[in-house]
Order: structure tokens, then sequence, then C-alpha cells
């Protein structure tokens, strides 16, 4: 019987996701067709049958790959280079008080204020290549990274610390064996934020100071009333971020399964 | 916890440091490197842009413009966020058709809807108004839902238990307990409404801050555009700081142990 009524409620459950996930999707698609719309929406408009096939056709021509590819670059370098500043900085800032003091005001002012802020700058030193779009990333995801590594090593359980000290151990046993173990799902969440704050770079950077990549293709398709190919840019963005966001989300919910109580990020 | 004499000694060490920092741009600048002002300006000079600014108003009616924008998109984020987030928490059928619709939108980058909101909507308020909308309504729907979820069963036994009703249970349980949540999620969606704002701004407008700030960055005009990052890094300050007083004021019991 319980079991009965927990299938039916499964059932509720993924039937009435799903339902409210494709109803907007087949209004948008069917609408149209039995609706003839005003012949200034058209340009707007692109139902999604037609977003599909604008997709494939990039593929085809290959022009999707191309600009795939720049935004990709862009992606994993100012990422990688996020992580590479953050994680090491995150921990510094931890573990030594002054450090921490001292940059405080840098970190909570620049984490405060939109990144976004210094395109127009970035573009003026680096140019419309890749590389005003690396910073921009790097500095939209370093906060993040930065922040819940530091958050994740300063609540580093003082008694373990006091025991591995009282062991005779030394300052970097005790970053192995009680800190980064600690800081480990913290990182993770950073991780997770800083993947967000990576793919808005990417998109906003390339909308504005570009010559290739998804952003510019979206941004050029827009003014060029391609509604359908500026559309699949959005489509492929969403997914390659909801992708990305939801298999560190899996990582996190792995890695804080052993803890008594889950750490809350929200 | 930082006891006062540490919460003093950050004060100094902060302010020192900004101090030093700003000092040395300014001496290295004046002296020992020869700089091109089409590249790099130094503190002085944004001073003074600064005052220009201030003195001749421009710089007020651009804060005005993106600040309308601001809020009009902010308060529809709060006016549509937080009903919506209350049902998902409270009614579980709402939870299951919304949840997984709003987790994919609050996932994906909707900024990239910047240029097609534009184009239809023109580059006045609306376009920016609803940018700031979609970017900051999720935080107050699932804030909302997580405050609303987390309620005590106890206290809501107990008050049922003694005879309450359901606005009883609406006004003293679910209310004050969810009100923490959603200042939470104000601090968040500031962040991303004036990401919002600023990508409205930057792709196409005739005035506000951000447009101040493209604009000023294309005609190579450095001391200005560094005063509009300026204004904008005082403003984010400010709202960011003021939530988290706010926050810990309804929610004492809960200050200093979020991310930042």
């Amino acid at each position: 019987m319980a079991r009965a009524r927990a299938g039916a409620r499964d059932w509720e459950r993924y039937g009435l996701g799903v339902g409210c996930l494709v109803l907007p999707l087949a209004v948008w698609e069917i609408v149209p067709r039995l609706v003839t719309l005003p012949r200034g929406a058209k340009l707007f408009f692109a139902m999604p049958s037609q977003i599909v096939v604008a997709l494939y056709r990039l593929v085809e021509s290959g022009e999707f790959q191309g600009h795939f590819a720049v935004s990709a670059a862009e992606f994993l370098l100012g990422l990688g280079l996020s992580i590479v500043v953050g994680l090491p900085l995150g921990l510094l800032l931890g573990r030594f008080k002054t450090l921490d003091d001292l940059l405080d005001p840098y970190v909570t002012s620049f984490n405060a204020t939109p990144r976004i802020v210094w395109l127009p700058l970035l573009i003026l030193w680096f140019g419309i290549g890749i590389w005003s779009k690396v910073v921009i990333v790097f500095i939209g995801a370093v906060f993040p990274l930065l922040i819940n590594t530091y958050e994740g090593v300063r609540n580093a359980d003082r008694v373990l610390v006091n025991v591995v000290r009282s062991f005779g151990g030394r300052e970097w046993q005790v970053m192995k064996v009680v800190v980064l173990p600690n800081a480990l799902p913290y990182i993770v969440a950073g991780l997770r934020l800083a993947i967000g704050r990576a793919i808005l770079g990417v998109v906003v950077g390339e909308f504005f100071g570009a010559s290739r990549g998804l952003g510019y293709m979206i941004a050029s398709a827009a003014s060029g009333y391609r509604a359908d190919v500026m559309f699949a840019g959005v489509l492929v963005f969403m997914a390659l971020s909801l992708g990305l966001t939801l298999s560190v989300k899996a990582l996190e919910t792995r890695l804080t399964r052993w803890r008594p109580q889950a750490t809350k990020t929200f | 916890m930082l006891n006062a004499l540490g919460r003093r000694r950050r004060m100094v060490l902060g302010c020192g440091s900004v101090v030093v920092f700003v000092g040395a741009w300014e001496i290295a600048f004046s002296t020992v490197v020869r700089w091109d002002p089409f590249f790099i300006t130094k503190p002085s000079l944004i001073a003074a842009a600064f005052r220009e600014q201030i003195l001749g108003g421009k710089l007020w009616k651009d804060m005005a413009v993106s600040g309308e924008a601001f809020l009009a998109g902010f308060a529809l984020a709060v006016v549509v966020g937080i009903p919506v987030g209350a049902v998902m928490g409270w009614r579980r059928r709402a939870e299951y058709a919304l949840d997984p619709l709003l987790t994919a939108l609050y996932a994906s980058p909707l900024i990239a809807l910047a240029p097609l909101l534009i184009i239809t909507m023109g580059v006045g308020i609306v376009a920016k108004a609803v940018l700031v909308f979609l970017l900051a309504v999720f935080p107050f729907i699932f804030n909302t839902f997580a405050g609303v979820r987390c309620t005590d069963p106890l206290l809501i036994n107990v008050v049922r238990a003694f005879g309450g009703r359901e606005r009883d249970l609406y006004l003293k349980v679910i209310l004050p307990g969810v009100v923490p949540y959603i200042v939470a999620g104000a601090r968040l969606a500031i962040g991303r409404g004036l990401i919002g704002i600023l990508v409205g701004e930057f792709y196409a407008a005739s005035e506000g801050l951000g447009f101040a700030i493209s604009r000023f960055g294309d005609t190579y005009r450095l001391p200005e555009m560094f005063t509009g990052i300026l204004v904008l890094a005082v403003v984010a300050v400010g709202l960011t700081g003021a939530v988290r007083k706010l926050e810990a004021m309804v929610a004492p019991w809960r200050a200093g142990q979020q991310e930042r």
C-alpha cells in the first residue's frame, strides 16, 4: 500500500515536472501554426522546430564548431586561471589573519560589484581577441572560488587542528590532514558558482567586444533579425550551463555524503 | 566571530592597505612610470573627474535612469518571486510542477536573451527592467521556497494544537521563519540585478550609468570611466552591506554563517 502510494507520488512528480517543461514548448510550437502572427513579430520569432533546424545547419556548415571552439577556449583558460589563483589565495587568506585583514577591502568590494563593469576597460587593454574575455571570465570566476576556499579553511575544526599540532604535526600536515579535507566541499560549491560566472563572462564579453564565439553569434544574429540562429545560440549556452552545473552539483552531493549534516549552500 | 579588538585591527589594516595602494599608484604614475593616458590613469585625475561629474549633474541623471529601471525590475521580482516560492514550498504539487523548469532557467545564463529583449522592447526602461526581473526573480523564488520548506513542523503542530487557524499559521509561524531567507535572497538578487542593468545599458542605451561607462571607455576618457566604475562599486557595496545589516537584524542567529 505504502509502496503503491510512493509509486503514485513519483509518477505525479515526474509527470508534472516533465509536463511543465514540455507544455510551454508545445504552445510555442503550435500557436504560431494556428494563429497568423503580425509581420513585425515574425522578425523576432522562431519556433522550436526551426531552432533545431538552424542548429543542425550551423553544425553542418562548421560555423558552430568555429564559434564554439573560441568560446570554449575563453571559458577554459579563464576558469583554469581562476582556479590556479583562487584556491591558493583562499588558502593563504584563511590561514594568515594579517593577509586577510589587508586584502579584505578589495575582496569584499570586488565581489559585491558586478565584474562585468570592467569589460569596457578590458576591451581597451586587451583588444577584441580572446584575452579580454579570458580576463573577464577570470575576474568573474575567481571570487567565488577564493571566498569558498577561505570559508572552508576558516571553518576547519579547531580541536582537530590542535590534535595534529599536539602530536607534533607541522603547518603543512595540518593543511593536509584537517584543513583541505574540510574545505573540499566548499571548494566544489565555489566551483559551481564559478562556472556560472564564467559562462556569464563568456556570453557578455562576446556580446560587446568580439568577432568570434557563440556570444558574438547570438548578438550578430539578433541584430540581423535571424531569430532561429539567435535562439540556437541561447539553447547551446543553456544546455552547457545546465550540464556543467548539474554535474558539479552531483559531485558536491557525493563529497558531502559522509557529513552528519549537509553544508548549506545557496 | 571577531571580537572588538580583532575588528579594529581589521579596520586599520584594511584602510591602511587601500591608502598605501592608492598612494603607490599615484606616486608611481607621477614620477617613475611613463604612461599613456589612453591606457591607464591615476587617482588624482580620477578624483578631478569625479568632482566634475558630481558637480555637473550628469552623473546624478545617469544614476537616476539606471536606478529607475533597476527598481522597477527588482520590485517586480519581489512581487512575483515571493508568492511563487511560497506556493512551491507549501503545495507539493506546485513544487513538482515548477521545480524542474525553474531550476533549468536558474542555472542557464538568461543574460543571453539580452539582445532579443532589447531589440523587441527598445532601448528604454522596459527592456532593462525585464532583464533585471529575469535575473533577480530566481533568488527570491528559491529562497522563499527553502524558507517555507524549512519551517519547523513542531511549530505548525503547536499552532494547530492550540486551535490556531490557517491565518495564524501564516502570520505567526511561516512569515517570521521565511523573512531571513528572503533577505538573504535579496542580497543575491541585487548582484544579479546590477548585472542586468549593466548589460542592458552596455548593449544599447542612450543614458544610464552602464551607458556612461561604456561610452567613456569607447572614447578613451579613462578618468571619467573610472568614476562610473567607482560609483557603481559604491552603490553595490552599499546595497549589499545594507542588506547584510538587515539580515543580521531580522535573523541574528544566522549572521556570519553564510558565504559572502
